[in-house]
């Protein structure tokens, strides 16, 4: 890299940081829906993507260590992934160690990241060369299939069978990819960002579409204004190394290690939660547990996180689980101003050197930023963000980006299309059925439905 | 800054649907404003239009995302303990 590129990818790191940092503070910030219009918006404005790549994995170390800051602080969980985290901050509440739990969130999230970097780059370099076994097509019922489809589907059946609803979950994938096909028809071309968009959104436009009935939108009414409790919060030492016990570091080396892998195909949330449920239930002092539990989570978050992005980016060239479909996605999308996907773009222009070093300097750049601002202020910038930043802002950003970008993929229709795939993606996933099956459907629509019309029945 | 008005639980959020609407208006508007004012932009800059298009919307989004901090009003009521 010349050095104006190593210029450019200190300040996208630093830049991208602070802004992940107020958008994981935030509440209610759902990581596809904020993370993945950045960065298509990026790659759409012609930013290199190893540049995108570079903002996306400082991304990932602001927000998942800024999300857990409202748990440990209010019991707020600032974005999906900090969920799981929510009953362990309120018992270490209930124990006076909120301070105790923040610190060691902080701390945790830097070894997860950087665990799971060293772990997805070196695994990633060894199975390099299965990559092209992966992308071979072979033909089934006269259908020409590459094998990570089948992956696709492995992991898309996974998913639907550990969704809340399973059965509509499984009934869904063949009937979405339909009406994803049939919009690709009616448009004539194969639009992918407009229905990515509208499957991030689904869930907000679902819910807001239903207010808007008069009925529905009494389950939804509630009186006077949120009550937020914030708890005060001591001084906390700089140094990483003097607030994790030793129990509580090699938990987190080794369950970021195990997960990163884990997270090529399987869901970052359910593994967040299964690998802290597991450790909570082992320890016998219920505080003990929670505060291990809260720890160890904050680490699974950063690594499943970098995991699931980069092995398929590295090794199979497609998208294969629930973050490669989410928040990743538009490094797997073909872009009319590249002529190919940003992921082809990236291993084709770049040595794995150059793309290691990119990303170990955007973390540790991220981190320089993150971690002394987070360990000092993590509370000032709470209570300014809680006080300061109405919801409805943010909402109508998300909204306004997607309707640009949806505009801009088929125009006017594009929009229209973008609202019906929301809808049915919204009830979708107001049935149970898991956003990732949703995303995965999208990715393996014209395999599927090329398969379900070559079937002999 | 006690209220009794009505509001909807969105994402974990109140928010007032007359808000939402005009906020996600302003930034929809400026973001589209700033996406067809960009083409004339990309020609006296003699570059690509597509990319500068969805720049320029995007901070159209994020300028209409800074004037909404006015328009709406925060509705949480954060106790210290």
């Amino acid at each position: 890299m010349d050095p104006v590129t190593v210029a450019l990818a200190v300040l996208l790191s630093a830049l991208s940081c602070l802004l992940y940092i107020f958008i994981g503070i935030l509440p209610g910030t759902d990581e596809t829906a904020t993370m993945a219009p950045v960065a298509l918006t990026l790659l759409l404005a012609g930013v290199d993507p190893l540049l995108v790549l570079v903002w996306f994995v400082a991304s990932i170390v602001a927000f998942k260590t800024a999300d857990s800051i409202p748990v440990a602080l209010a019991g707020i969980p600032g974005g999906v992934m900090a969920v799981p985290q929510v009953p362990d901050a309120l018992v270490a509440k209930e124990h006076g160690l909120a301070d105790t739990v923040l610190r060691k969130g902080i701390a945790s999230s830097v070894v997860g990241q950087f665990v799971a970097l060293v772990v997805a780059l070196a695994l990633s370099y060894q199975l390099m060369p299965a990559g092209e076994w992966l992308r071979t097509a072979d033909t089934v019922l006269g259908v020409k299939v590459a094998r990570w489809f089948w992956l696709i589907l492995a992991g898309m059946v996974v998913l639907a069978l550990t969704s809340r609803s399973r059965w509509v979950a499984l009934l869904s994938v063949p009937s979405f990819a339909l009406l994803v096909q049939g919009l690709r028809s009616v448009y004539g071309r194969p639009i992918y960002i407009s229905f990515f968009l509208g499957i991030t959104i689904g869930p907000l436009m679902f819910d807001l579409l239903s207010m808007l009935h008069r009925e529905l939108r009494r389950s939804y009414a509630r009186r006077g204004f949120k009550e937020v409790r914030l708890v005060r919060v001591g001084r906390i030492s700089l140094n990483p190394l003097r607030i994790l016990t030793k129990e509580e570091l090699a938990h987190s080396i080794l369950w970021s290690a195990v997960t990163s892998v884990l997270a090529t195909v399987m869901s970052p949330v359910g593994l967040t939660t299964l690998i802290g449920d597991l450790l909570r239930e082992s320890s016998r002092d219920r505080v003990k547990g929670a505060v291990l539990a809260y720890t160890v989570r904050d680490a699974i978050k950063n690594a499943t996180y970098v995991g699931g992005t980069l092995i398929p980016l590295l090794v199979i060239g497609q998208p294969s689980g629930p973050m490669t479909v989410g928040p990743a996605a538009p490094f797997f999308t073909k872009l009319e101003n590249l002529g190919m996907t940003p992921r082809d773009y990236i291993v084709s222009r770049y040595d794995y050197a150059t793309i290691a070093v990119s990303l170990l300097l955007a973390s540790a750049i991220a981190f320089l930023v993150a971690y002394p601002l987070l360990v000092r202020y993590s509370r000032s910038m709470t209570l300014a963000v809680f006080r300061r930043v109405p919801a409805e802002a943010l909402y109508g950003l998300f909204i306004a980006i997607a309707i640009m970008l949806a505009y801009y993929d088929a125009r006017v229709a594009g929009v229209f299309g973008t609202l019906v795939v929301s809808l049915v993606s919204g009830a979708l996933w107001r049935l149970g059925v898991s956003l990732g099956v949703i995303f995965m459907t999208l990715v393996a629509a014209p395999t599927l439905v090329a398969l379900l019309t070559a079937l002999p029945l | 800054m006690e209220s009794d008005e009505e509001f909807y639980e969105l994402y974990g959020e109140y928010v007032s649907l007359r808000e939402l609407g005009v906020c996600t208006a302003v930034s929809t508007a400026l973001a589209m404003l700033f996406f067809y004012i960009a083409p004339g932009i990309a020609g006296l800059l003699n570059v690509p239009a597509g990319g500068l298009s969805i720049t320029l919307g995007a901070v159209g989004a994020t300028v209409g995302f800074a004037i909404s901090l006015f328009l709406a009003r925060v509705k949480r009521e954060v106790r210290e303990v």
